[in-house]
């Protein structure tokens, strides 16, 4: 659970945003402590994009992760540096494209990260483009020696308190999870085994929840990792019954370390509960609850605080009647939304 | 029981397993075979093999009493005779040669000609005398005692003596001849119905007679009715098609084709029925098969000539009975009907095939209560007879008793384990967990889980509007609750309604149990569903108040009426083809109405009689008023016959009847059968330029083909102003014709093209509210109307799309936009619980939308469950909060 690592999460906030009203540290800690661990991370983003083989291909991974790329850096405010785009092209002057996607070269930009990532910093890792392999040897091609499973395991072990994210939109991506899960780390692959090779769509609908609006559910103004994986996963489906068309990709995550995946994480439980909490936005939402006014801090607590209780009644929903449920949702609901209202009005945005 | 691992769908060969069935004890047995016979008879042989029948007769009765295959001759002579219906000279030939020297030989074939008379003794005594003399084919007529046996119902010791032929094959199999073979296959087959694998050893015996004796055809006849009876319909195809190569004119093969064809629902039964019987014009199992067909089309007078013809020449033909007495009961005759049972019992008390009989021909008029009742004496007559258990199990199931008929097929399905009918439908059961079940007042409706939250939406409101419409137009209530079964693959349906899938039918009626497609079996191709539920409704309607009895064609015809009352656009409409078939006599006459449904005579006659069907009642009621239509349903309620209805209703007989519809189709349709003039696809014309196109059109202004071809040609070429011209002139030639590719589709087009959308607007219109299956037409439509402001009108066309396709997100929330700027709020709320319904990826923002129609609609109840629900998911969703807090402090926001 999220509080559980308040204490690394708090060391983090205090780099990124320094607190110069004195007279609110205490009301400070007191919602840092129930912040999400999450959105007080430092995000560095690792996008790979692969060989195309087919023109439409390379023009498909390449317009993926550019719109990825510019997006962690307009929508999510991660700095430049710390996105870092390797692709197929030799010659690209896309912005945030920092050469060929090179075994070597990505082994220097983990390296770079490695030596830069706060312990609780957030390494992301893309992948775009066409996967092979089986098990560990599950890989995805790039120019050159293709990155297997195995290499990324290496590459994973120099970010120790780090969580990470592995992102494995490629085809064929669906052994990677039993290679690489482990705690802190949230895996989402595009298929559900090495066998499904066909061309996976699902990397366009993952790229769109987080590049353009609608996969925020739960309107909290940000895209969680689960949210994202649902949209696309949703979508994908969505697509192929459409088309009449057997699906030939199943998307899966795994972030409780079991090293199986699941297709429909819900986020409350096993599978999905650290995504759910897994954003690229770290710097904003700090920025906002961090405030130098006694009286919005104080209600960023008390908000965390109800978000908390209505999180952990959720979790109970099923031990409940419908009519008591709803009741107990009711009560925590309704200060949150006043205290929400005061927040707005308190910040100009009502 | 009913796992689907347990069930064999269809008859596999497998290795001959007899010789371990059971060991030793056998009997021994000494073919003795007649001496050869001289090459003359051989070319005979060859003459009946290939079916030259009369030339081998004249042969045989021409080979002399001296010559030393003359008593082998006198038997293929009188199995010639029999086979081609002269049994008189058949018996007389047999027992001719029977009482000469040698003449052993010829009692089996006497015992066999006494048969097919029904002379049940004396065939036993001629059966026993084959045997006592050990004539070289006494083992054929043991078979033949214990078939009689089992025909009289004496089961136990009829399996008895079959179970010696598996001794028999034990201790001789190497030295069998094919007929000896084939009398194993066929004690096997019997055998089979108290073990079931032992139909896969008649399989194998009757390929191994066959194989012995490559030009005996009998075994491989044998072998396609086993097929066709264990529904391996490609394999029968092989067989009899095999046989029928060697033999056009083999009675029995022609018979087994046609009945293999009813089978897969191909056409040509009749005339394959024909061949069988100017072969042999006694025929009696032909005769059967062709009442049946007439019981099919409800000709109950054609069906009993039939059969009584059967069972002139054969009077203790079990089938000839059961269909005779059915064409009794269905007729109206319970006393006929009573006085056949009790002489097909009298011949077996244990026919349960009588009930099973009866069960299918009630199932098939859409008695399916009384058909469940036949079936079931049928069970209580033989608790082993898989027939009537399935009988009683489909019948069940068709009355909404699903636990009844699951059990009832179970059984059916440890008995014969091949019925793939059955097998079927105890899969498709297996699946029903999948369904959620709504129940509104007066319905229960079954919808698979995926897509019952979105369908229950619809199908709730639907169907209690078209249960108060019916009721109040034809004065009846149909005992709820009715139960509706809505299938998500149209295989699932199909094997709903006829225990096979590849029915071309998109709902089916049962009475007070209705089946049809969801709007989801894409394989059943775009269809409107809401039509769909409106035409098997009115079914239950007609059905119910007539105790079953309105024909097929009346009750379709309603039907179709009822759905062009129902909506604009919704029923089959007038179509190019149509009035193609109108104008080449092509359409069937009201008094072979069901011709058109049972037995079309080319493909779209089905499609063709719905629609004309359904112009039947637009012609009576404008003929014979509003009441007409009752005052029909009315008198076959009272058990009159159609011709009685006509008189009484119509005060006309069908002759006239037929000649005055006629009339009103060719008045209705005086402008398009003018204009529909020419040939239907003129190739010369295909390749012309567009300006010989046009200058043919202008020629010949009032030829609607033309103007068309005219018109797609100058589209094509851009010209579309002369397009519009040549457009509006066939449109004028033939208005009601409302498909796509006709004239209002293309003026649509160019309309739209050219932003003249007042005139695209009436275009696609004519389209919407002529053809309801398509989808495209009413988006379009929809949006043209929005542009030009018609909030209202272009909801009305999206309202329409919602009974093709209602699985798309954006439509409804359009629609639900559209009904809010028209202050509709209950339909507002139906349209969000449909997004909500489809999963929306935004499920929070759905769900606020939802609580925000119902709190709008006044109903702040469900509001707070649905906001509560947008917020569960998405606590700081500002606009559901808002609304929760103005539901909570009792204001609107």
């Amino acid at each position: 659970m999220s509080g559980k690592q308040a204490e690394g999460g708090r060391r983090t906030a205090d780099t990124a945003v320094p607190v110069v009203w004195r007279g609110a540290a205490l009301l400070l800690l007191a919602a840092f402590s129930l912040l999400p661990s999450a959105i007080r991370a430092q995000s560095h983003v690792l996008i790979i994009s692969g060989l195309g083989g087919e023109a439409k291909y390379t023009q498909s991974f390449a317009e993926l992760s550019s719109r990825l790329a510019t997006a962690l850096h307009t929508r999510y405010a991660v700095p430049d540096s710390d996105v870092v785009w390797l692709g197929e092209d030799t010659v690209s002057k896309a912005p945030h494209f920092n050469g060929v996607s090179t075994k070597v070269n990505v082994a220097r930009v983990v390296q770079r990260f490695a030596a830069r990532a706060r312990p609780a910093a957030q390494v992301v890792f893309v992948l775009i483009g066409h996967g092979a392999g089986e098990g560990a040897e599950s890989r995805i091609s790039i120019p050159g020696p293709d990155v297997t499973a195995t290499d990324m395991l290496k590459y994973f072990a120099k970010f120790p308190t780090q969580r990470i994210a592995f992102l494995d939109l490629t085809s064929a991506s669906g052994d990677m999870i039993g290679v690489l899960s482990g705690p802190n780390r949230v895996l989402i692959t595009a298929t559900k085994t090495a066998l499904e090779r066909n061309e996976s769509v699902f990397a366009r609908f993952f790229v769109d929840a987080l590049t353009k609006d609608g996969a925020d559910a739960d309107k909290d103004g940000r895209v969680s990792l689960l949210e994202a994986f649902r949209y696309a996963a949703t979508e994908t489906k969505r697509l192929y019954d459409n088309a009449s068309k057997m699906q030939t990709e199943h998307a899966q995550l795994d972030d409780d370390g079991d090293k199986v995946g699941t297709a429909e994480p819900t986020g409350t439980s096993g599978d999905g509960m650290l995504a759910r909490r897994f954003f690229l936005d770290a710097g904003r939402y700090v920025a906002r609850a961090s405030s130098n006014d006694p009286r919005v801090a104080a209600l960023y607590s008390e908000r965390f605080a109800l978000e908390e209780q209505i999180d952990s009644l959720r979790g109970r929903k099923k031990s409940m009647t419908p009519e008591a449920y709803d009741d107990e949702l009711e009560r925590l609901l309704v200060p949150l939304a006043r205290k929400s209202k005061e927040l707005r009005a308190l910040e100009g945005r009502s | 029981m009913t796992s689907a691992t347990a069930r064999v769908g269809s008859l596999v060969r497998v290795t001959f397993a007899l010789a371990v069935l059971l060991a030793g004890q056998g009997s021994a047995l000494v073919a003795q075979r007649p001496a050869a016979a001289p090459k003359a008879l051989n070319d005979i042989s060859e003459l009946i093999r290939s079916g030259k029948y009369a030339e081998a007769i004249s042969a045989l009765q021409k080979v002399p009493r001296f010559d030393s295959a003359w008593i082998s001759a006198q038997r293929d002579l009188a199995r010639t005779l029999s086979l081609t219906g002269k049994y008189d000279n058949a018996e007389t030939v047999a027992r001719q040669g029977s009482a000469a020297s040698g003449g052993r030989e010829l009692w089996n074939t006497l015992g066999e000609v006494l048969r097919e008379r029904g002379k049940r003794a004396p065939a036993e005594s001629a059966f026993v005398r084959a045997m006592a003399d050990h004539a070289s084919d006494s083992l054929t007529a043991r078979l033949n005692v214990a078939i009689l046996h089992f025909e009289a119902g004496d089961r136990a010791r009829a399996m008895k003596e079959f179970d010696h032929f598996v001794d028999v094959y034990n201790a001789s199999a190497a030295t069998l001849t094919s007929r000896e073979m084939m009398a194993v296959a066929i004690a096997c087959r019997y055998l089979g119905a108290d073990n079931p694998q032992l139909f896969k050893d008649a399989l194998k015996a009757f390929d191994r007679a066959s194989s012995l004796d490559g030009d005996d055809l009998d075994p491989r006849i044998a072998l396609g009715e086993l097929f066709l009876e264990k529904y391996n319909d490609s394999e029968a195809q092989g067989a009899f098609g095999g046989v029928l190569a060697a033999n056009p004119s083999h009675p029995r093969a022609l018979l087994g084709e046609a009945k293999r064809l009813i089978a897969d629902g191909q056409p040509g039964t009749d005339s394959l029925l024909d061949r069988a019987l100017q072969v042999n014009p006694e025929y009696v199992d032909g005769h059967v098969l062709r009442a049946r067909g007439f019981l099919d089309i409800e000709d109950y007078a054609s069906a009993q000539r039939e059969v009584d013809r059967a069972l002139a020449v054969n009077p203790a033909s079990s089938s000839a009975l059961a269909v005779a007495a059915a064409v009794r009961f269905v007729g109206g005759n319970k006393g006929a009907y009573e006085t056949l049972r009790q002489r097909a019992l009298a011949l077996n008390p244990h026919d349960a095939e009588f009930y099973a009989t009866m069960a299918e021909v009630a199932g098939h008029v859409r008695l399916y209560s009384v058909s469940a009742d036949f079936a079931k004496q049928g069970v209580e007559a033989d608790a082993r007879s898989s027939g009537a258990l399935s009988a009683l199990g489909m019948n069940q199931l068709r009355l909404g008793r699903i636990n009844e008929g699951k059990k009832s097929l179970d059984a059916a399905f440890a008995i014969d384990p091949y019925d793939v009918r059955v097998k079927n439908t105890l899969d498709l059961l297996d699946t029903f967990k999948n369904y959620d079940v709504i129940k509104t007042d007066r319905f229960n409706v079954m919808i698979e889980k995926d897509e019952s939250a979105l369908l229950s939406i619809y199908l709730a409101d639907l169907t209690e509007r078209a249960y108060s419409t019916f009721a109040k137009r034809y004065g009846y209530n149909p005992p709820p609750p009715i139960r509706i079964e809505v299938y998500r693959s149209h295989a699932d349906f199909s094997v709903r309604t006829v225990g096979l899938a590849g029915l071309g039918a998109l709902g089916v009626s049962f009475g007070t149990t209705l089946a049809f497609d969801s709007p989801a079996a894409k394989d059943a191709g775009p269809f409107n569903w809401g039509s769909t539920v409106w035409h098997e409704l009115a079914h239950t309607f007609t059905l119910g108040m007539t105790a079953n009895r309105v024909p097929r064609w009346l009750s379709e015809g309603i039907s179709v009426y009822e759905e062009h009352f129902a909506r604009p656009g919704w029923g089959a409409d007038v179509s190019v083809g149509f009035v193609d078939a109108l104008k080449a006599g092509k359409l069937v006459p009201v008094s072979k109405f069901n011709d058109g449904f049972m037995h079309p005579a080319y493909p779209e006659q089905v499609i063709f009689s719905y629609y004309q069907a359904s112009l039947f009642c637009e012609f009576v009621t404008r003929d014979f008023g509003d009441k007409a239509l009752l005052g029909m349903l009315q008198e076959y309620a009272a058990g009159k016959t159609t011709d009685e209805v006509f008189q009484k209703v119509l005060a006309t007989d069908a002759k006239a009847l037929d000649k005055r519809f006629d009339s009103y189709l060719r008045q209705r349709f005086a402008g398009p059968l003018a204009a529909l003039t020419g040939d239907t696809a003129d190739a010369s014309r295909q390749g012309l330029p567009a300006s010989a196109l046009v200058g043919l059109a202008n020629a010949s202004p009032r030829n609607f083909r033309l103007q068309m071809m005219a018109g797609i040609s100058t589209a094509e070429h851009g010209d579309t102003t002369a397009a519009i011209a040549l457009f509006e002139r066939a449109r004028a030639l033939f208005p009601e014709y409302g498909a796509a590719n006709g004239p209002y589709g293309h003026l649509a087009h160019i309309y739209i093209a050219k932003k003249d959308l007042a005139k695209a607007a009436d275009a696609l219109q004519e389209i919407a509210v002529r053809d309801e299956a398509d989808y495209g037409a009413n988006v379009e439509l929809a949006r043209v109307r929005e542009v030009l402001g018609d909030t209202a009108r272009a909801a009305e066309a999206l309202e329409r799309s919602m009974y093709i396709n209602p699985f798309e997100i954006a439509p409804h929330q359009h629609l639900a936009d559209l009904y809010h700027v028209l202050g509709d709020k209950d339909r507002v709320v139906r349209e969000r619980r449909a997004v909500v319904a489809l999963s929306p990826v935004d499920r929070a923002d759905a769900m606020y939308r939802l609580a925000l129609a119902w709190h709008e609609a006044g109903d702040d109840k469900e509001a707070r469950t649905s906001v509560l629900r947008a917020l569960e998911d998405a606590p700081n969703y500002v606009p559901a909060q808002e609304l929760l807090l103005a539901i909570v402090d009792g204001r609107k926001p």
